[in-house]
């Protein structure tokens, strides 16, 4: 009960006159020694351990690149050879369906999940850990048996519809129309991440704001939309931008299904997983850096979008 | 805030919201609604089956020869077979609790730097003022956006370098200097969610930058440090490639990599031991989850006091 | 302002936690020395005046035994010199492989697989060991020069491997289906087998998993026409229409109902050993290493009878037959010892001793006087392997060369083309045109 009287004391706080805002403002306005302060540590991993190899590779995508035999410099052969790669293109294809298909459901479903889970029911703790074990499980080599005893050909689906009577014989795994959405599917299926950090962001929006709003008379329908969303919207956002980054680089549950062959018939090659398999597997590690390259433009396009209209519906309180 | 939008429907079953959480609102409980608690019970727990019918099957089969394992359809146990757990505990060079310690080695290592550096540059990024920050918080997220498998090469040859390749120092100090940006970009958002009131309070109370930091704004954040343990514990735990790049003598090797021992491509591998030290790899998984999440409902009511 | 000296105070001992960290991780099971040698690598060869040297290999536990064991003999035999040992699995073993290189620190004596070795040496990555006294002059014909390339030899035989066709014989029987007398038997033979088994079973049982896409089948046919898989010059042996012919061929099984549908072959694909279709008892036949037999046996838990592979004319002995080196020794171009290096290699080829901590586990040893000395001690299976290698002596052809850079993802190129025509989504002749054009572009590197 502390924290909120504290916080209504706050609140009465509130009423400051525009001046001493302002005051506050320029104030905040002179942390240029306290900002490089805390931002030191990160500075020094920067420039220590992360920009040299990110830079080493711009530098490789310039490159004929074997890993074994030094660098040559070709310019800008690997980035026009890749306008050509039709694996390649079909890789693109393969992640923004990927992308655009699993991340809004996974992100959904990891909202709704949360909404459910953020409150003082009972078995809570059950419930929260049990649908975050598939997130602890979702990069095990178990996790590409277990897809395969579910969606192979005869599998617990199959066996399930042969039950009702269905004559099911596909194997979803290895088919080149259903392979990709089971791996969408097993993305869904692993929405403990972002379902966490939305608890965790529900859990700091403060109760008053609710108690105000129920003494304003407003519905619950109202209260989320008024006050929950609102405040979540951070977080929101944050699981936007960071889920659609990742599913951008997804790699292992694509590697680990498909043994690494984005196959059947490169229905599931992801970008990355061709990336990788150009890199490492034939030994072009400059047309993978090239590829890296290219990809991270296409994130840092995305990303831009995401904070530009964020503009529009993200609510901050500073 | 976001307009009412007024022509919604009244009786909107959306959320049991807010105001039935006896921790928000003690004693606000409606009754009657007992039917509909009774339907989210079920439904979450046929959901709840979904999610734990892989760790039913790896249990199972943990508990079957593996000659059986991929020829047994069903989840029903005629016998234990307990062989797997003695075998995949002896069967490597050390015990397998050697693994787990190196494991937990790393695992805390990780979770103290994420937690002490991301928050420092979060707070930096979220509150302060400074120079050029636009600048630095975009190659912050730029780090992120470049795939890890071209940047492998050129940060074994740093490491090498530095004479770290087979000690966990690769594994662990990068997380003392705040280098996974997806945990800074999380406080970030986090902090810019706390009022910022309270803050231009302490500093009216004459607090400096360190004391509205440590005092004011790491209490609020205690969910978004917890979520960034969690993440922590369970991302190194499972993380399998760093492992295997660093740590080349069988003496460091962490659980992922010992566990992949088992397999064999060419020949049989052994699924049984396999799957028994999986699920024994899973307990402290599932212990730091089943800890940390108590933190995640431990928001600002009940700490933030002083 | 006052913040800064507390911030460095935060600093410090956050780098300090940082540090006691690395140090336990030194520390960690490193001094323990005594014979098995394993980790504190850094510590520079320990026992000062002595050659350290590092040595990798891919396993299993089993395997990864053994080897220690051998390696702890050799240490014994040779107090001067120190072992660390890097085991490793298969898949995960040429990333790890592949980045060391990369930074220079390769691992001195190195477990190599036909597959890399030119992407390997033919880069400058590994030693030429007939330089540095390798002995091979024990070594039975035909095995002496697996590793060679372009008159350098990168690598040494570390077990004899031969292609085999491996039939599941208790099936056959309890379809009351004769086994194929396979000193005769033609590769038409194979197909009308397939569909017997298949019709024979109603569908249970598919006659044999496909080998559309092994490269040691399509090697063998090949051979058998006086071609060659790959040719010196970093060149593919044969022409498109080869590939258009061994396509059509194996359409000729898929339309048989011979093979598995295309979706399952590739669920196939990706399973592993032991979960294999063939080994669950989904097809009688497929083909294997001859040094996998006893893993299949055991695996499968059937009764497993090995077969030579067919040949075109109907005769055996025209069937240009060859052994495979099933893995190799290799030393890093980089060693500081390489003459320690080659030593050890010797002796883990050419001394009884080694032969007897290693039996078989890699294959039947090249040197035909440790083979003999070790033959007592194999198993069953093993001797059936040994008997094998021995008796197909007559049907041997030239050693293909090892495969060039690139060319060790023939098989995965392959497979991807050839599904694409069983899913009936290309005709057989332009997957053979896009296998060959991809082929021929990765190929050199």
């Amino acid at each position: 009960m502390s924290a909120i009287s504290e916080l209504s004391k706050l609140k009465t706080r509130r009423a400051r006159t525009p001046e001493e805002r302002a005051a506050a403002r320029k104030e905040a306005g002179r942390d240029n020694k306290a900002g490089y302060l805390f931002l030191l540590p990160w500075l020094v991993g920067l420039f220590a351990f992360t920009l040299g190899p990110m830079l080493a590779s711009l530098y490789l995508s310039l490159t004929d690149y074997n890993l074994i035999q030094t660098p040559e410099f070709i310019g800008l052969d690997n980035y026009a050879r890749m306008l050509e790669d039709a694996r390649l293109h079909k890789s693109l294809q393969v992640t923004f369906t990927y992308v655009v298909v699993g991340v809004p459901a996974q992100l959904a479903l990891a909202l709704a999940i949360a909404l459910l889970l953020d409150k003082g029911m009972r078995g809570l703790a059950f419930y929260r850990s049990v649908f975050y074990l598939p997130s602890m499980l979702g990069g095990s080599v178990a996790i590409a048996l277990l897809w395969r005893q579910i969606f192979g050909t005869g599998g617990l689906v199959n066996q399930v519809l042969q039950l009702l009577g269905i004559d099911a014989t596909t194997g979803y795994v290895s088919d080149p129309d259903y392979a990709l959405w089971t791996l969408i599917l097993l993305h869904v299926w692993t929405f403990g991440s972002p379902m966490v950090i939305f608890l965790a962001g529900l859990r700091q929006i403060p109760g008053m704001y609710y108690e105000a709003a129920a003494l304003d008379g407003a519905n619950k329908r109202k209260q989320f939309v008024r006050i929950t969303l609102p405040l979540l919207s951070p977080i929101i956002f944050f699981n936007l931008v960071l889920q659609l980054i990742g599913a951008f680089q997804s790699f292992t549950q694509a590697f680990i299904v498909s043994n690494g062959t984005g196959g059947p018939s490169d229905s599931t090659l992801f970008y990355t997983l061709y990336l990788y398999d150009r890199g490492w597997a034939n030994f072009q590690m400059g047309y993978a850096s090239a590829m890296a390259w290219l990809l991270l433009v296409i994130i840092g396009i995305f990303t831009a979008v995401n904070f530009f209209a964020a503009k529009y519906w993200v609510f901050y309180d500073d | 805030m976001t307009e009412p939008t007024t022509t919604e429907r009244a009786t909107e079953p959306m959320t049991e919201d807010a105001a039935d959480e006896p921790m928000r609102a003690p004693g606000a409980s409606r009754s009657g609604s007992v039917g509909r608690s009774l339907l989210k019970h079920v439904l979450l727990i046929a959901a709840s089956l979904a999610m734990i019918y892989p760790l039913v099957w790896m249990l199972v089969s943990s508990l079957r020869p593996t000659e059986v394992i991929f020829r047994t359809p069903g989840l029903w146990l005629n016998e234990l077979y307990v062989d797997n757990y003695i075998y995949g505990w002896t069967a490597l060079a050390r015990p397998f609790d050697w693994y787990i310690v190196n494991s937990g080695i790393v695992v805390l290592g990780a979770i103290a730097g994420n937690l002490i550096a991301c928050s420092l540059a979060a707070y930096a990024f979220a509150r302060l003022r400074f120079r050029l920050k636009t600048l630095w918080f975009a190659i912050m997220l730029m780090t992120i956006m470049l795939p890890y498998h071209v940047v492998v090469v050129p940060q074994y040859i740093l490491f090498n370098n530095l004479d770290m390749v087979n000690t966990f120092l690769p594994l662990v100090l990068p997380k003392f200097l705040a280098t996974d940006a997806f945990f800074v970009f999380l406080m970030v958002q986090f902090i810019r969610g706390i009022p910022t009131e309270l803050d231009e309070a302490a500093r009216i109370d004459g607090a400096g930058h360190v004391r509205i930091f440590g005092q004011v704004l790491i209490p609020l954040m205690i969910p978004a440090l917890a979520t960034t343990a969690i993440f922590t514990f369970i991302w190194t735990w499972s993380d399998f490639f760093t492992s295997l790049i660093y740590l080349t003598s069988p003496d460091m090797y962490t659980v992922p990599i010992a566990l992949r021992s088992f397999l064999d491509a060419t020949s049989g591998s052994n699924w049984g031991a396999m799957f028994a030290m999986s699920i024994v790899s899973l307990v402290p998984m599932f212990l730091a989850f089943l800890f940390g999440q108590k933190y995640l409902v431990k928001g600002i009511a009940t700490t933030g006091g002083k | 302002m006052g913040t800064s000296r507390r911030q460095f105070l935060t600093l410090a001992s956050m780098g300090a936690v940082g540090a006691g960290l690395g140090l336990a991780g030194c520390s960690r099971g490193g001094d323990d020395g005594g014979g098995n040698g394993a980790g504190g690598g850094d510590a520079g060869g320990g026992g000062g005046d002595g050659t350290a040297l590092t040595f990798t290999w891919w396993g299993n536990p089993v395997r990864n035994e053994n080897t220690s064991a051998l390696l702890s003999a050799y240490q014994e035999a040779n107090p001067e010199v120190s072992i660390e040992e890097q085991p490793g699995e298969w898949a995960s073993y040429w990333d790890r492989l592949a980045t060391q290189t990369a930074g220079g620190t390769a691992p001195d004596v190195i477990q190599m697989d036909m597959a890399y070795i030119s992407e390997y040496g033919a880069r400058g990555a590994l030693l030429d060991l007939a330089e540095h006294g390798i002995d091979v002059s024990k070594f039975v014909e035909g095995t002496a020069d697996s590793g060679d390339l372009e008159g350098q030899t990168f690598g040494v035989n570390a077990g004899i491997n031969t292609p085999t066709v491996m039939v599941r014989k208790d099936i056959l029987d309890e379809l009351g289906i004769e086994m194929p007398d396979d000193t005769t038997w033609t590769w038409d033979d194979w197909l009308a087998l397939g569909t017997e088994i298949s019709e024979a079973s109603g569908g249970e049982v598919v006659g044999t998993s496909t080998f559309i896409s092994n490269d040691a089948m399509f090697s063998g046919w090949l051979r058998q026409q006086g071609k060659e898989l790959f040719v010196s010059g970093n060149q593919p042996g044969f022409a498109v229409e080869d590939v258009v012919t061994w396509l059509e061929f194996h359409q000729q099984f898929a339309d048989a109902g011979a093979i598995p549908t295309a979706s399952e072959i590739t669920e196939d694909s990706s399973v592993a050993f032991d979960q294999g279709a063939f080994i669950v008892g989904n097809t009688a036949m497929n083909v294997y290493w001859s040094n996998q037999l006893q893993a299949v046996a055991e695996a499968s838990g059937g009764d497993i009878a090995m077969l030579r592979f067919p040949s075109i004319d109907g005769d055996a002995t025209t069937r240009k037959a060859w052994y495979k080196a099933s893995m190799l020794w290799s030393v890093s171009a980089t060693t500081e010892n390489p003459e320690a290096a080659v030593e050890l290699i010797n002796w883990i080829v050419n001394s009884p001793d080694a032969g007897a901590i290693e039996l078989a586990e890699r294959g039947i040893p090249a040197n035909t006087e440790v083979a003999e000395s070790i033959s007592a001690d194999l198993s069953e299976n093993q001797q059936r392997v040994l008997q094998f290698i021995n008796d197909i002596v007559p049907e041997l052809g030239d050693t293909p060369i090892a495969p060039p850079p690139g060319g060790g993802q023939f098989g995965t190129l392959l497979f991807r083309y050839a599904t694409d025509m069983l899913f009936g989504n290309i005709d057989a002749a332009g997957a053979a045109q896009g296998f060959y054009d991809e082929l021929v572009a990765s190929l050199g590197g």
